[in-house]
């Protein structure tokens, strides 16, 4: 097992990648129209106004990993320098997602609440920003939405061949989609991590505690739940049988996860609430068209709680190459 | 000159500042504090599992050279084989020709010099521990203490004044062999060009250029 990297990497690659995936949902939610069916859109407001702060929190995390970086700080500038590497391509992918995605979701929030915005406009000290206010708003807020996904799928994917790139060192980590197709799983597995706790967290939580069941606005929703829930159950099993085919060290990783050492967090902690449980739950949904505030809420929660303890299990089940 | 130029070329002037600062970061390292000295040498460490005991004499005495805290080395035993016939594997930096640690720095502190060595430049690390999981040799250790990632450096001040690293002054079988691998008349030399002593796990891709090892197939 790897000990370089314990908690606080799972912690700020969850971020990363929960960030991102809620700015790819708010921007879906903005360009295909659906955050102007309503007068309010919970989903796009707090998936445009969240990713920016969840993703500040990750790298402020990120820095206090750094052994040196925190005491000599001007050292994190060297980061941005070494372009062979995946941990650059990150750092500048956060450099420039965090402004946008900050961006992006004051100009939601804005039009999302008017009198915030008249009372923005109303203060004397803000008039040097006059100028600003001649932009169309929604318009200008689509050309941030729009960078801010291509930044956020960056973001994702990037969290996962972070951990893809180390190669021969770690082989659970650099295990192809399948044993034949040389594309390494991580990055696609966190792609699709990274969206659906962005859905579990803007459209079951926070628009379920908003509005109600977010089913009742959108109907294919239970639909689009069960197939992000479907495919990330196909992108694991993928992984595990590539792991156990390939052998040695990575089908030791296999193992401990399917029935060793990490078998409870996967079993009780990832499958049950992240997958079992929502799949169920909305199921029920789609099937009856009823959607209760807890189940909403319930699934959310455990589709959270399942991709934060999803990047800890990839992190911990790393077993280094056999020498 | 009004005041918007020279608040301009002011402003220039800082930027011009900024950039050469960032262009003149990676340029930090040359400025080694090991004297350059031998032209051309290329080293090599060829270890002969079939005399080590597994004593950790080199562990020790690598763990006193480099004044490193009680129960940490650059020198890693992995007990091989069975218990009735063990065998022992020591594990340092192998310093390959194709450094993965290098590639994934994300400040460019990994760096390799022209005979071989692999080095860290310290003052470049921020403790990511990147290198430390992109390592398939796992040759990394951290400096808790100074919050940066550390490694075998061949005892390079050592070597280049015309001495032995510590592990091979210290190895008590003998099973240590230290010397120039393009001095085709050196023991090293001989016993890589014999075909005897391998680069350890080839198939990693690293091309390990210093550590070879004699094992004796099982």
């Amino acid at each position: 097992m790897q000990t370089a990297w314990g908690w606080l990497p799972a912690i700020y690659l969850f971020l990363g990648g929960m960030g991102a995936g809620a700015l790819m949902v708010a921007a879906t939610f903005e360009f295909y129209g659906k955050r102007y069916q309503y007068d309010f859109c919970p989903t796009a407001l707090v998936g445009a106004t969240v990713s920016g702060p969840l993703v500040i929190l990750g790298t402020i995390l990120l820095i206090f990993d750094l052994g040196a970086g925190l005491r000599e700080p001007w050292r994190i500038l060297y980061m941005f320098t070494h372009f062979s590497s995946v941990m650059t391509w990150g750092v500048w992918l956060l450099t420039l997602f965090i402004p946008v995605s900050m961006v992006y979701g004051f100009l939601e929030y804005l039009d999302s609440f008017p009198a915030a915005r008249e009372w923005l406009r109303a203060r004397q000290w803000l008039g040097w920003t006059k100028f600003l206010w001649i932009l169309p708003l929604r318009r200008t807020k689509r050309v941030f939405a729009g960078i801010g996904v291509v930044l956020a799928v960056g973001v994702a994917i990037y969290t996962g061949i972070l951990l893809s790139a180390v190669g021969p060192a770690i082989p659970f980590w650099s295990t192809r989609v399948l044993p034949f197709i040389p594309i390494p799983m991580m990055p696609v597995l966190f792609l699709v991590s990274a969206l659906s706790t962005g859905l579990g967290l803007t459209v079951d939580l926070a628009a379920t505690l908003a509005v109600g069941p977010m089913e009742q606005r959108v109907k294919s929703l239970p639909w689009i739940h069960m197939a992000f829930i479907g495919v990330e159950t196909l992108l694991l099993g993928m992984l595990l049988i590539t792991a156990l085919v390939d052998g040695g060290s990575a089908a030791q990783s296999a193992r401990e996860i399917i029935a060793g050492s990490h078998a409870v967090v996967f079993w009780v902690l990832i499958v049950i609430p992240g997958f079992i449980f929502p799949f169920v739950v909305h199921a029920y949904a789609a099937g009856l068209g009823r959607h209760s505030l807890v189940s909403g809420v319930g699934s959310g929660i455990g589709i959270v709680v399942a991709g934060l303890f999803l990047r800890y299990l990839i992190l911990v089940s790393g077993i280094p190459a056999a020498l | 000159m009004d005041r918007s130029t020279l608040s301009r070329r002011r402003f220039l002037g800082l930027a011009a500042a900024g950039a050469a600062a960032a262009l003149g970061l990676p340029l930090l390292r040359d400025i080694p504090s090991v004297a350059e000295g031998r032209p051309g040498a290329r080293y090599a460490l060829v270890i002969d599992t079939t005399r080590c005991t597994g004593c950790g004499a080199c562990i020790e005495a690598c763990r006193l050279r480099n004044h490193l805290p009680e129960g940490v080395s650059y020198i890693r035993r992995i007990v091989k084989g069975n218990s009735r016939n063990p065998w022992f594997l020591m594990i340092q930096c192998q310093h390959c020709a194709n450094p993965p640690c290098a590639t994934v720095c994300p400040t460019n502190a990994t760096y390799r010099r022209e005979d071989g060595v692999v080095l860290i430049d310290e003052r470049l690390c921020v403790g990511c521990r990147y290198c430390m999981q992109a390592c398939p040799y796992q040759a990394r250790v951290f400096d808790e203490e100074r919050g940066v990632a550390d490694k075998c450096w061949l005892c390079l001040p050592w070597v280049l004044g015309g001495g032995l690293p510590a592990c091979v002054e210290a190895c008590i079988p003998g099973a240590r062999f230290f010397g120039r691998a393009d001095d085709p008349s050196s023991g090293v030399a001989q016993l890589i060009a014999s075909g005897r002593a391998k680069p350890l796990h080839p198939e990693f891709g690293t091309e390990p250029s210093i550590l070879s090892y004699i094992i004796e197939e099982e």
